[in-house]
C-alpha cells in the first residue's frame, strides 16, 4: 500500500477553476478555420427504409456544402452506424448538411426529400413477444444468447438476432398483472431451487417494471472534427480518452494511429459516452467530404434520440424466504427491452448483482433481451444492478413485513461478506467470488449514524395528512478491472509527470489517480503535472472509464508504475553513489541512503542521470509486457527523464465489487399522493478512499440518479406512430436540487480491498441502487407493500392505489 | 382556391384532414346566387298556369273528391319537420365556427347529427311500409313530364302529364338531399369515434389516415352541398306561388282545387 | 420537407419602446406578428419552428408594462412584470399572499427571473402531442393525440374537455382567478377589461386559443382588487418535482371567515381543464357554511361533479377532490 498524505486527503484539482469560471473547453467551444456546421436529418418513423433522398434543393442553396448519407459511412459489421438507410427508430439520423451556419443547414434539411417506405414496428418489449407480434427487426425481435467463443480465439462472432414468440397460453397463466414467463433464451441456476420453496415460511412472486430514463449528460454528444496531412483532428466528448481512440478510427475505417481525439472535458456521460458516441464520426466524415472543418452541435432535441438510455426490466422474481428471514430461493425472470441497437446485457449484470447482494442459497435466472423500435440503450450509471435493486426491493420490504423482522436487520442477515460468491456456477461447477465486501459493518455504521431504530419508530404514524416511512438498500456494482498501463515521467524540472489516459468526466479521476504515483514517488502535489485529454499527448493503455472501474485499475496501474520508477531511482542513486538499490529511499525529492535524508541525488539529478544512461532509465527501452499503445506513448516519451512505465500485474484472488448502502425516509401525503424525500444517507464499503471529496460529491450524485428513478424520471414513447413524447426536461423530469434534502449525508467505511495494492475500489455506480430501492422502499414502508410495482413512483399511483385500495396503475407496459 | 386541405400525420406523411373551408363561401354564394336567378326569371318568365275557368270546371268534375286531399300523413310531416330542425342544427354548429362566431357546437352537432340519422331511418321504414314509394323518386319514365313541364315554363300550353304526388322539381331535390344526406349521415356517424360520446369508445385510429380523409372530406362535401340545397328548399318553401305546398307540409292536405290544378289525377289518385 | 427541430429560425425581430409602438407594430403586421414576452413559451415555439411568425415582436423595452402599483384598495400588476418582482412585492406579500404563492410556485427561480406575470397567464399549453408538432385539432387538424385508447394523457384534463383534451399550465391564473382580478386588453382600436374567469376560453369555445386574446391585442396590466385583501388564502400546486415542473393540479381559494364559517369565499383550480376553473357550485355551497367535515366532503364532491377521466388521468378526481376541501379546510388542518 502507498503511504503517503496526498491519497485520502481532498485537495481542489488543478483543472477546478477553469470549469467554474467557463475557461474550460468543451467540445462545441472550438473553432477553426473556415469552419462549417453540420445539422442532422433524423427519421419521422420507427422503423423505415429509405427509397429515396432527393436533396438537389438542399444542395442548390447558397452555403450549403456537403450531405452525408449512410453510404459514406464505413460498415460497422452489422452494428450500429452513425446514419442509416433502415431507421430502427424514430430520431435516427439518416443524413448529414454541412453549410456555413446551422441556420443554413437547417434550412437545407427542411429542404430534403427523403421518400421513407414505412416498415413494421414494435415499442413494447411484452408486445413483441405476443403471438402474431410484428419484429423490431425484419431478421428478428430478440438477441440469441451468445455463442461459445471459437476454439483458438479469432475475432468475436457478430451477435445474432431471431424471433421468439410466446403462445397465448403464455400470457393468460402468468397472473394479473405478473409477468409472463415464456421461453426464455438465457438460463442459469445452482442449487435446489425445489427444495428452498418447500422449505420456505414465506414465498413471495411479484413483479415489477423498471423504467427506462435518458442519459442527458448537460454536455450533449457535439463534435468537431477537421483533417491536417492524413489525419483527424476530433475534438469530442467521451468518458475514456485513450481507450476512444481505437474506437473512433473503426468508425471511420482508418488506422488509430491516424486519429488524434482532444477531449479535455467532458460535460458527464453517465454511461452513454463511454467510448464516445458513435455520431462522432458524422463531422469526421462530412469534414473529410467537404474538405473543411465541420462542427456538429447536439440539440438537447436530438440527444433524446440518439443520446441513449438505460434498459427497461420487466423482473419477476419468486422468493422463499426462511422464518428468520433468510433468502432460501430466488427465481428470476427478466424481460430486457434492448432498444434498437445492442445487444446489452445488463439483466446479466443484474442477475449477478442479485445473487451477490441477496446471497440466495439456490437461484435459477431466466431472461430474454428484446429489441424494439426505440432510441438506443447504453450502459446508464450501474446498468443491471440498479434494475435488480428495483426488481429485488419491494419483495424484500414486504417480506419484512410480513415475517415481523426490520428492514435493516433483514438486509443484513442476507449481505455478501468477505469473498462471498456470486453468479453463473462455471464451467468447473465453482462459482465466482469477489475481492472483499463490509457490507454488515457499513449497515451497522450507517443504521447508527441515520438512527434508524428513532425514525423507523416513527414512521407509519399519520400526522395531518402525512404519513413517514423509513427505507433502506444495498446497491452493489463491479468495481474495477485489471491489467492495464501507466506511464509517468521524473525530469530534470524535477516534476513528476504522470499520463492520464483516463477521461475528464467530472469524477476527478483523471488527477486523483496521479496521487498515487505522487505518493509512492514522494512528491509533493504541486511538482506533480498531470498530462491528460489529448491522445497525441502519448497516453498509455488505460480503462474505459465505465463500469466504476476507474480508481481500481489506473490506481493499480499508477502504483505499478510509480514503484517501476521508484526502483529506478534506487538503481540510479546505488550506481552513482554506491550500495544496493534497496539502502536508498525516497523523501524531499530526494532518493537518499536511509536515514540521510538530505543527502544523495535530487530527482532533477536523477533524472538528468537516466536520460544519460538511457535504455529502460529514460523509456528507451519498455516492458515486454505493456500494450502497443503504450509502448508507442513511451517511445514519444523516451528521453525526456526518468520514466516508470508498467503494467498492473498485482495478483487479485476474486472480482471487485462495491456496495453502497442507501438509507432513506420519506413522507408521503395521502391526500395528493406526494412523495417528499426528508433524509438520505449513503454508506460506501468503496475500499481505501483516494480523495475524500470527490468521494462523496459520487456518493451523493450518484443517489441522486437512484431518487431520480424512484420520484420523477421517465422515458415516455407513444405506442400509434412511436414517436418519443418525453423530449424536454420538463417531460422526463430528471430531479432537482429541490427534490432532494438539503442536508443529504454521506459517509464511507474507508476499510481497504485485501486484493489491491492501493485498497481502492470503484464507487460511481452502487450509489444509485442504493438510492432507488431505499426511496421506493421508505414509499412503501410509509403507505403500504403494495401499491406500486412500477416506478417512477409519482403521485398518481400512491394517491390512486390508496383511493382505491389496491394498485391501480398500468402493471406491464413500458415507456409511460 | 384549393377544393381539400392537407395536413401532415405525426410521420410527416401528406393526409386528408378536410374539404377547404373556402368551399363554404362557395355554397353560399351559389345558392344566393340561384336565388337571385331563380326570382329574377320568376318575375320575367311566362309561365303558363291553368287558368282559374279551367280549374273550376276539373272541380266540377270531380264532385266525388273531398275538398281536403290528403298530402301528408301526420308521421311524414313529424319527420319533415324534425328533420329540418336537425338539419338547421346541424348546418349552424358546422358553419358558423368556421364563420367566426366561436361557441362550443360539438355536442350540440353530433346530437342533431344523430337526431337527423334517427329521423332519416325512420323516414326510410315509413316511406317503404306505409307510403307510396316510388311516388318520390324519379326514373325515364319522366321524361315526357319533364318535357311538358319545360315548354309550360316557357309559355306553352301542352298536354302532357302533370306531376304526380311530388312535382319534378320536388322529386329531384329529393334526390340530392338524399345522395347528400346519407353522405353526410354515414360519415357523420362513422365521425362519432373521434369525439367523446355516451356511445363509443373514442378510437381516432379506427380508420386509417386516408380513410379518415376521405371521410372528411365526403362529410364536408355534403355538408357544404346541403348548405346549398337547404337556401333553395327555404326559397321554394317561402315563394307566394308554392305557399300552398309549404302549408300543406303543415297542416296534411291541399284543397281539392290545388289537387286538380297542380297535379296528375291519373298519377296521383287521390282518395 | 423533412422536419428539424431546436433550431430557431430566422425572423425580424421589432423592439418598441412604447406600448403604443407596439400596438401599431401588431396591428401593422396582423397574424405574422409573434408577441414576445418573457421567452419561456415563445423560444420552445419558434427553436421548434413549429411557430413560424416572420416577425417578433419583443416587450422587453416597455417600461410602462413593467411593476406593481396600487390601485384603490388594489394593486395593478403590468403584464411584463417578472415573476420574481411579483413574488418580492411586498404589498402582493402582505395583501395577496395567495398570488405570492402562486408565482413563487411556477417554475424555477431562474425562470422566474425571466418570465412575467402576463405571459404565465397568457402560455400556451404543454401537451405533449401538441408541443411535439402534431397536427392535433389545437393546430388546426381534426384529431385529438391525446385522447386516444393508446394515449399517455396522465398530465391532461378531467373537466371541459371538448375534443381536444389539453389543461392551462399556469400556476398564477386560479390565483387570479380566485382574487376577482381584471385582465386589461389593449389594441390600436382601443381598450377593453376582461374578469379573469373569462379571460381564459376552453376549446369549446375556439380549439385553437387558449385566451381572448385577437390579433393585434396585448394584455396590458392585471388589476387586482381589494375585494379579498388580507383574506384568508390558500394556495397548493402538487407537481411531480418540487421545482421546475408544471402542475398535475393547483388550487386557490381565497376566504372571508367568521370564525370557522365560510362567510363568502372564491375558488378556483387548474390543472384539471383547458382554462382554469372557478368552482362556483362549491363557492355557493360553502357559504355561510361551517368548515365541517361533511361540508368540506360535499364540496369536494362538487368539485369534481361532472369529471370525464381518460386512461391515465383518473387520479386527478380524487386529487381536485382533496386539494379542494384542503382548500377550504386551510392549513391547519394539515
Amino acid at each position: 500500500m502507498a503511504d503517503g498524505t496526498l491519497v485520502g486527503a481532498s485537495y481542489v484539482p488543478a483543472d477546478h477553476v477553469a470549469k467554474v469560471t467557463g475557461r474550460a473547453k468543451y467540445a462545441e467551444d472550438f473553432r477553426a478555420e473556415g469552419m462549417l456546421f453540420a445539422k442532422l436529418l433524423l427519421s419521422p418513423m420507427p422503423h423505415a427504409r429509405v427509397r429515396n433522398i432527393d436533396a438537389s434543393a438542399a444542395l442548390a442553396m447558397p452555403g450549403v456544402k456537403a450531405i452525408l448519407t449512410a453510404s459514406d459511412v464505413p460498415d460497422q459489421n452489422g452494428a450500429e452506424k452513425a446514419l442509416t438507410n433502415e431507421p430502427f427508430y424514430a430520431g435516427e439520423p439518416i443524413l448529414a448538411v454541412a453549410a456555413v451556419d446551422e441556420l443554413t443547414a437547417a434550412e437545407a434539411i427542411e429542404k430534403i426529400q427523403v421518400d421513407l417506405e414505412p416498415l413494421p414496428f414494435v415499442i413494447d418489449p411484452l408486445e413483441s413477444l405476443r403471438p402474431g407480434a410484428p419484429n423490431a427487426r425484419l431478421d428478428g425481435n430478440v438477441w440469441s444468447a451468445p455463442r461459445p467463443p471459437a476454439p483458438g480465439g479469432g475475432p468475436p462472432a457478430p451477435a445474432a438476432r431471431e424471433t421468439v414468440k410466446w403462445t397465448q397460453e403464455d400470457f393468460a397463466s402468468a397472473g394479473e398483472g405478473q409477468l409472463p414467463m415464456g421461453r426464455a433464451l438465457e438460463e442459469w441456476s445452482f442449487g435446489d431451487l425445489d427444495a428452498a420453496f418447500k422449505a420456505s415460511a414465506l414465498t413471495l412472486d411479484e413483479t415489477f417494471v423498471v423504467q427506462s430514463t435518458g442519459h442527458h449528460p448537460m454536455e450533449t454528444r457535439s463534435a468537431m472534427a477537421y483533417w491536417q496531412n492524413g489525419k483527424v483532428y476530433l475534438h469530442g466528448s467521451t468518458q475514456s480518452v485513450a481507450f476512444t481512440q481505437g474506437i473512433i478510427a473503426g468508425w471511420l475505417g482508418i488506422p488509430p494511429s491516424d486519429v488524434v481525439l482532444i477531449c479535455e472535458y467532458t460535460g458527464g456521460g453517465f454511461g452513454s459516452k463511454g467510448a464516445g458516441a458513435v455520431s462522432m464520426a458524422i463531422p469526421a466524415l462530412l469534414s473529410k467530404k467537404a474538405n473543411a472543418p465541420v462542427m456538429m452541435r447536439i440539440s438537447r432535441e436530438e440527444e433524446s434520440y440518439i443520446g441513449r438510455a438505460r434498459t427497461n426490466m420487466s423482473g419477476r422474481a419468486k422468493v422463499a424466504f426462511s422464518k428468520e428471514g433468510r433468502i432460501l430461493g430466488l427465481d428470476l425472470f427478466i424481460v430486457q427491452d434492448s432498444g434498437a441497437y445492442g445487444p446489452m446485457g445488463d439483466f446479466r449484470s443484474g442477475g449477478n448483482a442479485a445473487s451477490l447482494i441477496y446471497q440466495p442459497a439456490a437461484m435459477r435466472m431466466r431472461a430474454i433481451n428484446v429489441i424494439t423500435n426505440t432510441p438506443p440503450r447504453s450502459q446508464q450509471r450501474s446498468p443491471g444492478p440498479m434494475q435488480a435493486n428495483g426488481i429485488m426491493e419491494p419483495i424484500l420490504t414486504k417480506a419484512a413485513k410480513q415475517l415481523g423482522l426490520d428492514q435493516v436487520a433483514l438486509r443484513r442477515l442476507n449481505s455478501p461478506e468477505g469473498k462471498a460468491l456470486y453468479g453463473p456456477p462455471l464451467p468447473n461447477g465453482q462459482r465466482r467470488h469477489i475481492t472483499s465486501a463490509f457490507v454488515k459493518d457499513a449497515l451497522d455504521r450507517g443504521a447508527e449514524a441515520f438512527k434508524w431504530n428513532e425514525r423507523k419508530a416513527r414512521s407509519g404514524q399519520r400526522r395531518g395528512s402525512k404519513v413517514r416511512g423509513v427505507g433502506v438498500t444495498v446497491g452493489p456494482h463491479g468495481a474495477g478491472s485489471i491489467g492495464w498501463d501507466s506511464i509517468m515521467t521524473i525530469r530534470p524540472d524535477g516534476k513528476l509527470y504522470v499520463q492520464s489516459g483516463v477521461g475528464n468526466l467530472g469524477t476527478h479521476s483523471v488527477m486523483d489517480l496521479a496521487r498515487v504515483a505522487a505518493d509512492v514517488l514522494a512528491m509533493p502535489w504541486d511538482k506533480v503535472e498531470v498530462v491528460w485529454g489529448n491522445t497525441s499527448k502519448s497516453l498509455p493503455w488505460t480503462c474505459l472509464s465505465v463500469g466504476s472501474q476507474t480508481t481500481h485499475a489506473m490506481t493499480r496501474a499508477n502504483h505499478a508504475g510509480a514503484m517501476d520508477a521508484k526502483r529506478k531511482l534506487q538503481q540510479i542513486a546505488a550506481m552513482d553513489l554506491g550500495g544496493s538499490p534497496d539502502d536508498y529511499e525516497l523523501g524531499g525529492e530526494r532518493v537518499h541512503r536511509r536515514g540521510s535524508p538530505g543527502g544523495g541525488l535530487t530527482y532533477a539529478q536523477a533524472a538528468r542521470r537516466a536520460i544519460q544512461l538511457g535504455g529502460a532509465f529514460d523509456g528507451h527501452a519498455v516492458p515486454d509486457d505493456v500494450n502497443p499503445m503504450t509502448k508507442t506513448s513511451a517511445a514519444a516519451l523516451a528521453g525526456l527523464g526518468l520514466m516508470g512505465v508498467a503494467k498492473d500485474t498485482y495478483p487479485r484472488d476474486g472480482d471487485t465489487y462495491s456496495f453502497v448502502i442507501g438509507f432513506a425516509e420519506v413522507e408521503v401525503d395521502v391526500e395528493t399522493g406526494k412523495v417528499s424525500l426528508v433524509d438520505f444517507l449513503a454508506v460506501g464499503d468503496v475500499g481505501r478512499v483516494i480523495n475524500p471529496r470527490s468521494l462523496m460529491a459520487q456518493l451523493n450524485g450518484g443517489s441522486c440518479l437512484g431518487i431520480a428513478h424512484a420520484l420523477c424520471q421517465k422515458w415516455v414513447i407513444d405506442p400509434q406512430y412511436g414517436l418519443t413524447l418525453a423530449r424536454r426536461f420538463h417531460y422526463n423530469k430528471p430531479l432537482t436540487i429541490l427534490d432532494v434534502p438539503a442536508n443529504m449525508e454521506a459517509m464511507a467505511l474507508d476499510m481497504p480491498d485485501p486484493e489491491t495494492p492501493v485498497g481502492a475500489r470503484g464507487v460511481g455506480e452502487p450509489p444509485v441502487g442504493a438510492g432507488y430501492g431505499a426511496v421506493m422502499n421508505a414509499i412503501a414502508d410509509a403507505v403500504g407493500t403494495d401499491v406500486f410495482r412500477r416506478a417512477p413512483v409519482t403521485a398518481d399511483i400512491v394517491l390512486m392505489s390508496l383511493e382505491h385500495g389496491k394498485r391501480m396503475h398500468e402493471p406491464l407496459r413500458a415507456h409511460l | 382556391m384549393n377544393i381539400l386541405t392537407w395536413g401532415r400525420n405525426p410521420w410527416g406523411q401528406w393526409i386528408l384532414t378536410h374539404i377547404s373551408w373556402g368551399l363554404l363561401w362557395a355554397a353560399l354564394f351559389a345558392g344566393l346566387a340561384f336565388l337571385v336567378a331563380h326570382a329574377s326569371y320568376m318575375l320575367l318568365s311566362r309561365h303558363r298556369k291553368r287558368e282559374a275557368h279551367e280549374t273550376d270546371a276539373m272541380e266540377a268534375a270531380r264532385p266525388d273528391l273531398p275538398p281536403r286531399i290528403a298530402r301528408h300523413s301526420l308521421a311524414a310531416r313529424l319527420f319533415h319537420w324534425v328533420m329540418a330542425g336537425a338539419m338547421f342544427v346541424l348546418l349552424f354548429t358546422a358553419f358558423l365556427p368556421i364563420a367566426g362566431v366561436k361557441f362550443p357546437w360539438v355536442a350540440w352537432h353530433w346530437m342533431a347529427g344523430l337526431v337527423l340519422t334517427g329521423s332519416i331511418l325512420f323516414h326510410i321504414v315509413h316511406a317503404t311500409i306505409w307510403m307510396d314509394f316510388w311516388s318520390i323518386w324519379v326514373g325515364p319514365s319522366d321524361l315526357p313530364e319533364l318535357k311538358a313541364e319545360l315548354m309550360r315554363e316557357l309559355g306553352h300550353d301542352v298536354a302532357g302529364p302533370r306531376p304526380g304526388k311530388y312535382p319534378l322539381g320536388n322529386r329531384l331535390y329529393h334526390l340530392v338531399i338524399v345522395l347528400a344526406g346519407l353522405a353526410v349521415a354515414a360519415t357523420g356517424l362513422t365521425m362519432l369515434v373521434r369525439i367523446r360520446t355516451p356511445f363509443l369508445t373514442r378510437n381516432p385510429y379506427l380508420l386509417s389516415d386516408a380513410s379518415w380523409g376521405f371521410t372528411y372530406v365526403l362529410h364536408g362535401l355534403a355538408g357544404v352541398s346541403l348548405v346549398g340545397l337547404v337556401m333553395a328548399h327555404v326559397y321554394f318553401a317561402v315563394r307566394p306561388e308554392k305557399w300552398w305546398i309549404t302549408k300543406s307540409m303543415i297542416l296534411g292536405w291541399i284543397t281539392r282545387r290545388q289537387y286538380l290544378e297542380h297535379h296528375d289525377p291519373q298519377r296521383w289518385v287521390a282518395r | 420537407m423533412a422536419v428539424i427541430r431546436d433550431v430557431m429560425p430566422a425572423f425580424e425581430l421589432l423592439q418598441p419602446a412604447s406600448i403604443a409602438d407596439a400596438l401599431e407594430l401588431l396591428d401593422r403586421h396582423g397574424p405574422s406578428a409573434w408577441v414576445l414576452a418573457g421567452g419561456l413559451d415563445s423560444f420552445d415555439w419558434l427553436k421548434d419552428r413549429i411557430k413560424r411568425p416572420s416577425v417578433v415582436v419583443d416587450l422587453s423595452g416597455l417600461a410602462e408594462m413593467k411593476g406593481v402599483r396600487p390601485r384603490g384598495e388594489g394593486l395593478e400588476i403590468g403584464a411584463m412584470t417578472t415573476l420574481t418582482d411579483v413574488v418580492r412585492h411586498p404589498m402582493v406579500q402582505q395583501r395577496f399572499s395567495i398570488l405570492n404563492q402562486a408565482a413563487e410556485a411556477a417554475a424555477s427561480p431562474q425562470i422566474r427571473n425571466q418570465g412575467t406575470i402576463g405571459g404565465n397567464v397568457s402560455q400556451d399549453t404543454r401537451c405533449w402531442y401538441y408541443r411535439a408538432g402534431w397536427s392535433c385539432y389545437r393546430a388546426g387538424g381534426n384529431i385529438c393525440y391525446a385522447d386516444t385508447p393508446q394515449a399517455i394523457n396522465r398530465e391532461h384534463a378531467i373537466l371541459g374537455a371538448d375534443r381536444c383534451v389539453a389543461v392551462s399550465p399556469s400556476d398564477t391564473a386560479p390565483a387570479l382567478v380566485a382574487l376577482d382580478a381584471e385582465m386589461v386588453i389593449r389594441s390600436k382600436a382601443g381598450e377593453r377589461v376582461v374578469p379573469a374567469e373569462d379571460y381564459f376560453i376552453g376549446p369549446g369555445t375556439d380549439i385553437t386559443r387558449m385566451n381572448v386574446l385577437r390579433t393585434g391585442e396585448l394584455l396590458i396590466a392585471i388589476r387586482i382588487p381589494g375585494t379579498w385583501a388580507g383574506a384568508t388564502f390558500y394556495f397548493e400546486k402538487v407537481a411531480d418535482r418540487n421545482v421546475w415542473d408544471f402542475p398535475l393540479v393547483n388550487v386557490a381559494s381565497a376566504m372571508v371567515l367568521s370564525g370557522n364559517t365560510v362567510q363568502r369565499m372564491r375558488i378556483a383550480v387548474n390543472g384539471v381543464a383547458a382554462r382554469p376553473l372557478r368552482l362556483v357550485a362549491v363557492e355557493n355551497a360553502m357559504r355561510g357554511k361551517a368548515r365541517t367535515d361533511d361540508a368540506l366532503a360535499a364540496a369536494g364532491e362538487l368539485a369534481i361533479q361532472g369529471a370525464v377521466p381518460l386512461q391515465f388521468n383518473a387520479y386527478k378526481v380524487p386529487l381536485l377532490r382533496n386539494l379542494v376541501k384542503r382548500a377550504i379546510r386551510g392549513a391547519e388542518g394539515t
